[in-house]
């Protein structure tokens, strides 16, 4: 499985889309504008990319960069395409191309705090109605405060035991 | 004696049959099942789990009666009742020996339909008064099927009445004395075997057993109608269940297997004394079978299931006694013995 | 159809650094007022505005979910807890007597945050979290994961470690496997294939216990290669297993494959053509009974697979007896690659040396493995820390359960759960 950015690279300038198309540690990843990224897909599904294989969001502590993973099976090829959207932004919904991200769309709205539009079904998937805190956030501490309302824990006591722990 | 007395004796004796027969055969089935599932089944209480079965029963006398408060009073509480009187009923018309029988009705085979038929009564009320969607579903599952299967259960057996030309239960029991040939009996099974297997499909769904029992789907309803019933009121219709097998077995006992009789010992004094054990034996033999079928098999779904009670078993359950008519007739226009 | 779009009410912004009142009720299940909605995250759109023109190859419909104002129609809810499906998943069912009209999935019972989690433990921690997600098949994934490390801090894993690897790899489909066959049956009615199933599973988890120390949450595979050797008892074992373990297969394929009413209730239902599958991002043997044979065991090779010499199984009919058929027949295959792993098995270090604590380098990787669900992998991000910077789960099961609300509709209620059970759902690995 040679990575071979032309396919790719045809693909996006033909949609008229500007991306740049590196070839990185993770495999061949393009990098549209937030924007682009519908009409980026829909010219990679024309182009022969048959299947969304994942679809999910990193904070990059600037903003969330959204990762989507196709493939394509008739040229044995995977290509990444990423973009980013600042925190609380709108994420338009791919499902009318890859029905495959109707549930990761979910999730990443939920985890992220984004606001999913174009969606038929955009309700949250995994947490419950009253848990409103877009966990995967780096900004969310993995330890709530009301966890920490012990008796002789506070956070500076915790990061003092794990410093400790790392060092030892 | 008072004959008052002398009935009610009889049918006191009918409850008590009905009541140890549960019992046992509760604790058979978790044996049996538990053997052809590669584990033991109760092994605990008493020697053998022996007294598993009582213990249950205290439990379920001892249980917390819960009733939803959303549920149909009067009905949730009826249910129980109409599943288990008519089971009871039923069994006033087995005989399990000339002289060991709880009432001899010249219409036994027929009562005996009649009354099994008001079961699925009971199980629709008791799936309509739960006054949940998958009691309901499960009450009008079971009602569509025991409703579609009650005809070809009747329809089977017409042959056997056609042959014996009685509907009491002891004179076609009767009926089946003697040997063919020497040596096979005259028992029903031989000539109206695909009578047999009709009354064994039919009576399987009449149980709402496996691979019939799509009304109490354990893996998709849980208890179907019976889901939300607890303590003695689920003990009442879990035992009429049982005592339902009970009843379907000994009746293919009776038709099909000549009941008390020994082959070539028909006019024995010992063996009619001995009548009621052989019966017994034979019944236990046919539940046992119906506990094999019950562990081995898959579900049939339950449209496939009807399609089978309409469409398959009632045309060839009357095509059956059509033919049993024809060939019984056909001596005698033949001028022959008739 | 009606609007199914009631008004929602604007969320707040979802930059609360101070996380709320952990109040984890689910929501009820009594259709909710349509103003009062506030599990809808999306924005205001005019009536229609979403409408799609032409559909996505594979659809037949626009998936929109159980629409909670309508009124002929019975919704049901079917679990979280329920003898039948497989794990704590809620379906909600929208039925028209018997069938099925409308079907939604609701999942989270079992959200456990893993991938939050797996950005506060070293990287030989992340195994236990991962042992977790898909239980039934726990070192599957610690595989992907170590693959996806390994390809971070160009590690190179010796020959024994990889064969190791792919050995207990194989034992854990069968085992997996075998649930899925003894659930299938159960679902249908046929108790006696779940017991005889989990029997056959006590030899195979006999084994994994001799060679990780665990029989479900193993963390036995670590970047680098596997955290002990081969026991020497262990060979025996698996030799006894070998031996027997094929002609109980046939009789378990006898008592619930061949038995005339399991197929009649399983040819035929559940079809998922391969536009749908592919659509949808189905791997695995969902995807292969559609006919497309794809299996990352020999599209991407991994561990000792390039070394052996197996046959994909590939179904045709694409419904749920070809799923069960070619799962059938992987444990076949997986059957005789074990014998074949076993007989080949080399000499060499167990394991790479790796640093106690490891720090990757910045970047990122994707590492796949075949799980007996399907494609299972792992997108690792990191930052040269020695914890993750992201570790992002690509569970097939997640895919397949997507696949419910087109596939269900127009099916019995008794034929929702057969296709439910065939398609093989973990909800440890759904939710996470």
């Amino acid at each position: 499985m040679q990575p071979d950015a032309s396919a790719l690279s045809a693909a996006l300038r033909n949609a008229g889309i500007d991306a740049p198309v590196a070839e990185e540690r993770l495999g061949l990843v393009a990098r549209p504008a937030i924007a682009d990224t519908p009409s980026a897909l829909r010219a990679l599904h024309a182009a022969d990319y048959e299947m969304l294989v994942d679809l999910f969001g990193i904070d990059t502590g600037e903003d969330i960069e959204i990762t989507y993973h196709v493939r394509s099976f008739t040229r044995d090829e995977d290509a990444y395409l990423k973009a980013n959207l600042p925190y609380d932004a709108m994420l338009t919904s791919v499902w009318d191309v890859y029905p495959a991200a109707l549930y990761p769309e979910r999730e990443a709205a939920e985890m992220f705090g984004l606001r999913l539009v174009g969606h038929p079904n955009p309700k949250r998937l995994l947490t419950s109605d009253e848990f409103n805190v877009p966990v995967l956030r780096k900004s969310v501490p993995i330890r709530t405060d009301i966890e920490l309302e012990r008796p002789g824990i506070s956070r500076e006591h915790l990061k003092a035991a794990e410093e400790a722990n790392d060092n030892g | 004696m008072n004959p008052v007395l002398v009935a009610v004796l009889r049918a006191l004796a009918a409850l008590g049959l009905m009541l140890a027969n549960g019992v046992v055969l509760i604790y058979m089935l978790r044996k049996v099942l538990g053997h052809m599932h590669v584990r033991l089944g109760p092994n605990r209480v008493g020697p053998f789990g022996l007294l598993q079965t009582t213990m249950d029963v205290i439990k379920l006398l001892t249980k917390e009666d819960v009733m939803a408060s959303s549920v149909d009073k009067w009905l949730f509480r009826l249910a129980p009742l109409m599943v288990f009187v008519p089971a009871f009923m039923a069994y006033l018309a087995l005989a399990l020996s000339p002289t060991w029988r709880f009432s001899n009705l010249d219409g036994g085979l027929l009562y005996l339909f009649a009354v099994l038929s008001l079961v699925p009564i009971g199980i629709v009320i008791a799936g309509w008064a739960s006054n949940s969607k998958w009691s309901l579903i499960g009450g009008m599952r079971a009602a569509g099927q025991q409703i579609a299967y009650e005809v070809p259960l009747l329809l089977s057996v017409l042959g056997i009445v056609l042959m014996s030309g009685t509907l009491n239960m002891t004179d076609i029991v009767r009926s089946q004395q003697g040997l063919w040939l020497g040596f096979l009996p005259r028992w029903y099974i031989f000539p109206q075997f695909p009578a047999f297997l009709l009354f064994m499909v039919a009576g399987l769904a009449e149980l709402n057993q496996t691979p019939f029992d799509m009304s109490e789907a354990e893996s998709e309803l849980i208890s179907g109608f019976a889901n939300e019933y607890s303590g003695m009121k689920f003990g009442f219709m879990f035992l009429a269940e049982f005592s339902n097998s009970f009843i379907i077995a000994a009746l293919a006992t009776t038709l099909f297997f000549g009941g008390w009789l020994i082959p070539g010992l028909e006019r024995n004094a010992l063996a009619l004394q001995l009548g009621p054990i052989v019966f017994m034996i034979k019944t236990y033999i046919g539940i046992f079978v119906l506990m094999w079928i019950r562990g081995t098999l898959p579900r049939v779904r339950v449209d496939q299931l009807l399609a089978l009670g309409w469409k398959r078993l009632i045309p060839m359950s009357l095509a059956w006694v059509m033919l049993t008519g024809v060939i019984i007739k056909l001596p005698s226009l033949f001028g022959g013995v008739g | 159809m009606a609007n199914r779009r009631p008004a929602a009410k604007k969320q707040p912004a979802g930059k609360s650094a101070q996380p709320k009142q952990a109040a984890q009720s689910k929501q009820s299940m009594q259709p909710k007022p349509a103003a009062a909605n506030p599990h809808l995250l999306g924005e205001i759109l005019p009536e229609g505005a979403y409408e799609v023109e032409v559909l996505p190859k594979g659809l037949h419909r626009v998936p929109r979910g159980v629409d909670e104002l309508a009124t002929e129609h019975l919704i049901m809810n079917m679990g979280p807890q329920h003898p039948s499906t497989h794990g704590v998943l809620h379906l909600l069912l929208e039925i028209d007597g018997e069938e099925v009209i409308t079907g939604e999935a609701n999942i989270g019972y079992l959200h456990r945050g893993i991938e939050k989690l797996a950005e506060h433990r070293r990287y030989n921690q992340v195994g236990t979290l991962l042992d977790r997600s898909d239980y039934l098949s726990g070192l599957h994934s610690e595989l992907a994961f170590s693959m996806a490390v390994e390809q971070l801090a160009e590690i190179e894993v010796p020959r024994k470690a990889n064969w190791i690897r792919s050995l207990v790899s194989e034992l854990n489909r069968i085992a997996s496997h075998l649930v899925w066959m003894g659930t299938f049956g159960m679902d249908a009615g046929s108790m006696p294939g779940f017991l005889y199933a989990l029997r056959e599973r006590e030899a195979l988890l006999d084994i994994l216990e001799t060679i990780t120390g665990a029989r479900m949450m193993f963390n036995y595979v670590r970047p680098g290669g596997v955290l002990m050797d081969l026991p020497p008892e262990v060979e025996p074992m698996i030799r006894a297993f070998l031996a027997d373990f094929p002609t109980k297969l046939e009789e378990y394929d006898t008592l619930i494959g061949k038995n005339e009413i399991m197929q009649a209730r399983i040819k035929g239902v559940g079809v998922i053509h391969r536009s749908t599958a592919l659509a949808f991002g189905l791997t695995g043997a969902n995807l292969r009974a559609t006919g497309f044979g794809w299996d990352v065991r020999k599209e991407r090779p991994y561990a000792a697979y390039p070394e052996l010499d197996f046959d994909i199984p590939v179904g045709e009919t694409a419904d749920c007896w070809a799923r069960y058929l070619v799962r059938m027949e992987e444990m076949r295959v997986s059957t005789k690659l074990v014998g074949q792993l076993l007989d080949g098995m080399p000499e060499g270090d167990h394991s790479a040396k790796v640093a106690k604590v490891l720090r990757p380098p910045a970047g990122e990787a994707y590492a796949a493995v075949e799980s007996p669900r399907g494609e299972m992998g792992i997108h690792l991000a990191s930052d040269g820390s020695d914890k993750p910077y992201r570790m992002r789960v690509r569970g097939p099961a997640y895919y397949a359960l997507s696949i419910i609300d087109e596939i269900l509709p127009g099916n019995l209620i008794a034929d929702a759960v057969m296709t439910a059970g065939s398609l093989d759902l973990v909800l440890g690995e759904i939710d996470r």
